[in-house]
């Protein structure tokens, strides 16, 4: 089991919490963590990649155990804690209030 | 899981030495921050650098008011507060720099009153103008600090890439809901910028603002007061900054997280090889229509027009975007579709029939028209400033939110 959180715009769309999970059969990567995540919210799909190249959306990040992930290979094995589910994959997004 | 230490230029403190005389502390000085003057990490030298200090806090609201009250009770010297709005009831939820009887007056107007009334040794500078690429070098260049408490975008994008040009550390908040974060974007001192974290902005409309999706009230004050603590700090040459860091608060859970960011090397901010010379227009790279909350190229309605087609008994059909909530707030009888239902119940919509869609201020409805117009439907129009202009213009006994 996987755990991802979203930023509210994608809660929101997906009618879900702060939090989901998913389950990802074989290695567990950033590309297949997301695949899993669409297949299961597929509303999201193109909202934190672009539909046709994949490229992550510029106003959005990964983390993983603290770490910023976004610049990596979307191939990247994700370490043990995320496919365990002890730390969260965690997608970032932009906000401007003041 | 810290950052690696980003290489530090030396503190202002010890840049400014010796102080000059106007620098040394009063007697009442002396008294006023001898909680400060016991602690051996700020004592007579730190406090006096920030005496020499000059802070300019970008917007005088829910991240400005904490900001200017701790670094004018701590003894910033010179406070510049920015900001071109005025005081309107629905800020007095989260902005304590503004009172009651402050409604109606400019923010920077009771700012510099309660920073008076908190300090009266600082001086405060009060610039009432909206901060553009026009102005804003020469209005950041006589401050050490920039704090950015704005609540927009393209003013985030200015002030990274001014602070990047000037070398100026820029400290940056941001809250939504319940959600907030922090970071220090000083690329002089090693750190990545607010473009080597967020690239592009959101498409208009897509991520709401305080406005739009409200704000508790306490949390501003919260990372507000966490913006003061690091411009101090930066100021004195004492802690580590959060160069390098993005610390997230969930306020529903009481919990702080710490992100390591990374500088890249292809930022055109502060990159290996910089494109961003010059200040661009903010505005059009966010996508943001110049002065109004809808969007150039489609439809607008003004509310004048759409009352006098309604009083015409016109067969116009409304659809309200926002939240339940917000309908419950006040509506005008519009078909209430929250944004992130669109997609799912576009059946409920006739594609024959004119629509007007309308939202708080013009931006969800924006964005929706655009979902319904990929879906072919072409009757939209969008009610220019939303439901909150019809309240201002229309009916003034609609309830505000
Ligand atoms: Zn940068």
């Amino acid at each position: 089991m996987i755990r991802v959180t979203l930023p509210y715009h994608l809660r929101t769309l997906a009618g879900t919490g702060a939090e989901v999970t998913v389950d990802v059969d074989g290695p567990v990567t950033r590309a297949s963590v997301l695949d899993a995540l669409e297949t299961a919210y597929p509303m999201l799909r193109g909202t934190i990649r672009d539909h046709d190249t994949k490229e992550r959306r510029p106003f959005l990040r990964f983390f993983v155990c603290g770490e910023d992930v976004s610049l990596a290979s979307p191939e990247d094995p994700l370490p043990e804690e995320i496919a365990s589910g002890r730390e969260p994959f965690m997608v970032i997004g932009a906000i401007a209030g003041g | 899981m810290h950052a690696s230490s980003a290489p530090r230029e030396p503190p202002l403190k010890d840049r400014m030495k010796p102080a000059p005389p106007e620098r040394e502390l009063s007697r009442e000085e002396v008294a006023r921050y001898s909680r400060h003057l016991l602690l051996p990490e700020v004592g007579q030298g730190g406090q006096k650098a920030l005496k020499a200090a000059s802070v300019l806090i970008v917007g005088a609201g829910g991240l400005g008011s904490p900001a200017a009250m701790y670094l004018a009770a701590a003894g910033v010297g010179k406070i510049g507060i920015a900001d071109a709005d005025v005081v309107d009831l629905t800020n007095l939820q989260r902005q304590l720099l503004h009172a009651t009887t402050d409604i109606g007056r400019p923010k920077t107007d009771s700012a510099r009153d309660t920073i008076g009334g908190i300090n009266p040794h600082v001086i405060v500078r009060p610039i009432e103008s909206r901060l553009d690429s026009g102005n804003a070098l020469e209005i950041l260049s006589p401050y050490d600090v920039i704090i950015d408490g704005s609540d927009n975008f393209p003013t985030r994008y200015l002030l990274n890439d001014a602070c990047v040009i000037l070398g100026k550390p820029n400290i940056y908040g941001s809250v939504f809901r319940f959600e907030g974060q922090v970071s220090v974007f000083y690329p002089k001192a090693g750190g990545p910028c607010y473009r080597c974290l967020y690239p592009a902005p959101p498409p208009p409309g897509l991520v709401p603002s305080c406005a739009e999706g409200g704000v508790l009230g306490v949390l501003p004050g919260i990372i507000g007061s966490l913006q003061a603590l690091e411009a101090i700090k930066i100021v004195i040459g004492r802690g580590d900054a959060l160069t390098g860091k993005l610390l997230l608060f969930d306020a529903l859970g009481t919990k702080f997280r710490e992100l390591t960011l990374k500088k890249d090397p292809s930022c055109p901010a502060c990159g290996d090889n910089p494109t961003i010379r010059t200040l661009i227009d903010y505005e059009d790279f966010c996508g943001v229509p110049h002065g109004t909350g809808g969007t150039g190229d489609q439809a607008e309605i003004t509310v004048e027009e759409l009352k006098r087609r309604l009083d015409g008994g016109e067969e116009i059909f409304l659809l309200d975007v926002r939240e339940p909530l917000e309908y419950g707030i006040c509506n005008i009888g519009g078909h209430l579709i929250p944004p992130g239902e669109l997609a799912m119940r576009i059946t409920e919509l006739d594609p024959a029939r004119e629509i007007v869609v309308y939202c708080k201020t013009g931006i969800r409805s924006a964005r929706a028209i655009e979902t319904l117009r990929q879906k072919g439907f072409q009757k939209l129009r969008n009610l220019t400033g939303g439901i909150d202009a019809w309240a201002d213009r229309i009916d003034h006994t609609m309830a505000r939110y």
